[in-house]
């Protein structure tokens, strides 16, 4: 076999090994825990309302930096995303998803902080004093998990506590970048054609997370 | 070396002029402190109970009790549309929804950053209705931040003098805005001054930038790339918001002190000084000019960039020179017209950027179009015109990695500089790249295919095809971002018309395609210093399992 067509087979092999790849890119799922077993435990109170799992938990320990309690009283939104990812003991997907969102901003000229809490079944709107905040906003209270139906019988079950303080949306991190890219302008195909293009990478990682990520599991309960 | 005090001195310019602006408050009172904090918890915090239900076996939950809120009473949404308040307070629907009177912005924590200079990213002004869930309030954060001034940016409001009114404070930190943007080392094949091949000889190089001169949020940049009798200055400035407007302006000088090397080892040259055998026929050529341009946003993700170039270009070419191509003996042409000549050009170029990171991108594409044409009537020596279109996507595969497939297509109609065409040296990972118009190696394309582009050295028209399979082995937010293994591959071709029409005699067949293979592995470390890439091509383009270098043909 000639050079040529040696070349030749091995690029059409490559080629044929890199078209699955392609076939099965895909955007990536909704940021969950790599490894939710082996997160740090903390306690938790499981009730049945029915064939409903309730559960309540706390993660008030998301806000003891203090300068995210001074952010509390920015006068601007302040937006706690918690995620809740029903595991199997045992396995790396989850089988249910119990969101809660808190937003929360002080009333500079009321002097109270009026919050919003959605999470599954309800949302509701209340003004509180800074601990109410955060009874309402790090405190998840009767929430609902998962239907029984959706898990095996005697086995054992968790969750993978994802909180996220002011986490960046998508868009957010789109319009960001937008300006992170202006002072660039290079055009050429080669990275040793740009003078200016590299120092935005720097801030890039700063401002596309959230101010503050707290995970966790809790214990196991078996239905 | 002779020329290193004069780059030492061309360095020393660029550092920043050390500027003092005071923190300027543009309205404020006396700060009022936040209320105050509870005790954060330090250990992990105990669960509420259960207040509905049956509490499930092994559950930690205490028996029912009433659950405890020092929440106020729950405020009645108002049914209909905002209403105003006699204190001149807005709440609209849902209870974070506020509105104030902006009384002022104040801004605190700059110390070389003038105050204009924050407050050109901040779209209110006094007397505006401040909305508490503007996004442009979280989009002005972001936008400070992204001027890379500042280490961290927080906005905050606090009372103004009189019920319903607020002042914005924009709470910064400064950062240190020199910025390393490139450094180029490595080693090439070049040519002696006499014609004769050398094995190895060392380039560098360096660009820095200051991205705020005296606070001013302008950025000055500078970069230098030297080798043996070789020199390329540039000086670069930009003004992300020209004279207050949404335009970048954009202006750059440049010289240049080049050698290029045409010929594949038996040229002949005329030339008085030189011997007429050579193995390389050498053109030397200094340009001198500028570069003047305006970008615009068209959206969030692209950009169109506008760009004036004018040079003079200083050419000493042999008299003539001639060099096998193919079983062929055919004049050399050096692509530059010996002596003075100038050129000047216009360009306009699009960029639509999608992707999720600069340098370690995961999803997202990237794609710029580039026109350029020459202003012959405006006294342009070379009238050419050039298009240029490059693609890149991204693609998370669904256990992690990442692949990348790009694309480039590019022509030059006309008679362009050498500096303009498109040069095997940049599409092949095996030889170095040009660096800031620099052409550093002698070799040909390494010719894994045996095709005759290894008579091309440069050409109008160029296309490449490229794939890359990232493995992420580090993910950290501190010093180092990242760091991915990763493999590539690709294909190119360089060529002009005349290799298409009339391809070089004695190579048949799909021979006459002039196309290459190109490769590289290594590490992509993205670090807080910058971005790297340790790659193996450029060393194993020194190893000799090329194909035939002399051309196929070559009697």
């Amino acid at each position: 076999m000639t050079p040529v067509r040696r070349a030749r087979l091995g690029l059409a092999t490559a080629l044929v090994a890199l078209a699955p790849l392609v076939a099965h890119a895909q955007a990536p799922a909704p940021q969950q825990p790599a490894h939710p077993d082996a997160l740090a435990l903390r306690k938790a109170n499981y009730a049945w309302e029915g064939e409903l799992l309730r559960v309540s938990f706390s993660y008030r320990d998301v806000l003891a930096d203090p300068a995210l309690v001074k952010k509390l009283s920015s006068g601007l939104p302040m937006v706690i995303a918690m995620r809740a990812y029903v595991y199997r003991e045992g396995d790396v997907t989850p089988v249910a998803l119990a969101p809660r969102v808190c937003r929360v901003v002080y009333d500079l000229w009321d002097e109270v902080y009026r919050v919003h809490v959605s999470e599954p079944e309800r949302e509701r709107d209340q003004a509180a004093v800074l601990d109410g905040v955060f009874r309402l906003c790090t405190e998840a209270r009767d929430l609902p998990v998962v239907q029984r139906r959706l898990l095996a019988a005697g086995e054992a079950y968790f969750l993978a506590v994802v909180v996220d303080v002011n986490p960046v949306s998508t868009e957010m991190v789109d319009q960001m970048r937008h300006w992170l890219s202006r002072p660039t302008g290079s055009t050429g195909i080669g990275p040793t054609d740009a003078l200016f293009g590299t120092f935005v990478q720097l801030f890039a990682r700063q401002i596309a997370t959230s101010d503050k990520t707290l995970t966790f599991r809790t214990e196991d309960v078996t239905p | 070396m002779r020329r290193a005090p004069l780059i030492l001195a061309f360095l020393s310019s660029l550092l920043p002029a050390l500027a003092r602006a005071q923190a300027v408050r543009t309205w404020g009172t006396s700060e009022e402190g936040p209320p105050a904090a509870p005790a954060a918890p330090s250990s992990p915090p105990e669960p509420p109970p259960v207040t509905i239900g049956r509490p499930a076996p092994g559950s930690t939950s205490a028996p029912h009790e009433p659950a405890t809120t020092s929440a106020l009473p729950a405020e009645e949404t108002p049914s209909r549309g905002p209403a105003l308040s006699a204190t001149g307070i807005v709440r609209t629907p849902g209870a974070v929804a506020l509105k104030y009177t902006l009384e002022g912005i104040e801004v605190r924590g700059n110390k070389a950053t003038r105050a204009r200079v924050v407050l050109r990213y901040v779209p209110l002004r006094a007397g505006d209705v401040l909305d508490v869930n503007d996004p442009e309030l979280a989009l002005t954060r972001f936008r400070l931040l992204g001027t890379g001034f500042f280490r961290d940016v927080q906005l905050s409001l606090r009372r103004g003098t009189q019920r319903g009114f607020v002042v914005l404070v924009v709470d910064v930190v400064e950062r240190n805005t020199l910025v390393v943007d490139d450094v180029w080392l490595g080693i090439s094949e070049d040519v002696s001054s006499n014609g004769s091949a050398r094995p190895l000889t060392a380039y560098g190089g360096a660009a820095v930038t200051e991205t705020n001169v005296a606070g001013t949020g302008i950025a000055l940049g500078g970069a230098f790339a030297v080798a043996d009798r070789q020199l390329a200055l540039r000086v670069r400035l930009a003004d992300p918001q020209f004279l207050g407007t949404s335009w970048l302006a954009d202006t750059e000088l440049l010289y240049n002190a080049a050698r290029d090397f045409f010929g594949n080892a038996d040229v002949l040259v005329d030339d008085p000084t030189q011997p007429s055998a050579q193995d390389f026929a050498v053109a030397q050529y200094t340009r001198l000019g500028g570069r003047v341009g305006l970008g615009h946003d068209l959206g969030i993700s692209s950009q169109v960039f506008f760009d004036y170039r004018f040079e003079k270009i200083d050419a000493t070419l042999p008299l003539a020179a001639s060099d096998h191509r193919g079983l062929d003996v055919e004049p050399i042409d050096f692509m530059l017209l010996p002596g003075t000549s100038v050129l000047s050009a216009l360009r306009a170029t699009v960029v639509h950027d999608t992707r999720d990171d600069p340098f370690l991108p995961t999803v997202g594409h990237y794609a710029t179009a580039m026109v350029e044409a020459a202003l012959t009537p405006l006294g342009s020596d070379y009238p050419y015109a050039k298009l240029v279109l490059h693609g890149s996507q991204w693609f998370t595969l669904p256990w992690g990695h990442v692949l990348h497939l790009e694309g480039f297509a590019g022509g030059v109609f006309g008679d362009a500089p050498l500096f303009e065409r498109f040069y095997v040296g940049d599409f092949s990972d095996l030889l170095p790249d040009r660096v800031l118009g620099l052409d550093f190696d002698r070799r040909p394309a390494p010719n894994l295919l045996s095709t005759d582009i290894v008579e091309i050295r440069y050409g109008n028209y160029a296309a490449k095809l490229d794939a890359e399979y990232r493995v992420p082995i580090y993910r950290g937010r501190r010093s180092i971002y990242g760091v991915d293994v990763f493999g590539s591959f690709g294909l190119y071709s360089v060529c002009s018309q005349e290799d298409i029409v009339d391809p070089p005699r004695g190579y048949t067949g799909l021979s006459v395609i002039p196309v290459d293979l190109t490769f590289n592995a290594g590490l992509r470390i993205d670090t807080q210093a910058g971005a790297f890439v340790l790659g193996i091509a450029n060393l194993v383009g020194f190893v000799p399992f090329r194909g035939p270098q002399g051309g196929a043909a070559r009697p």
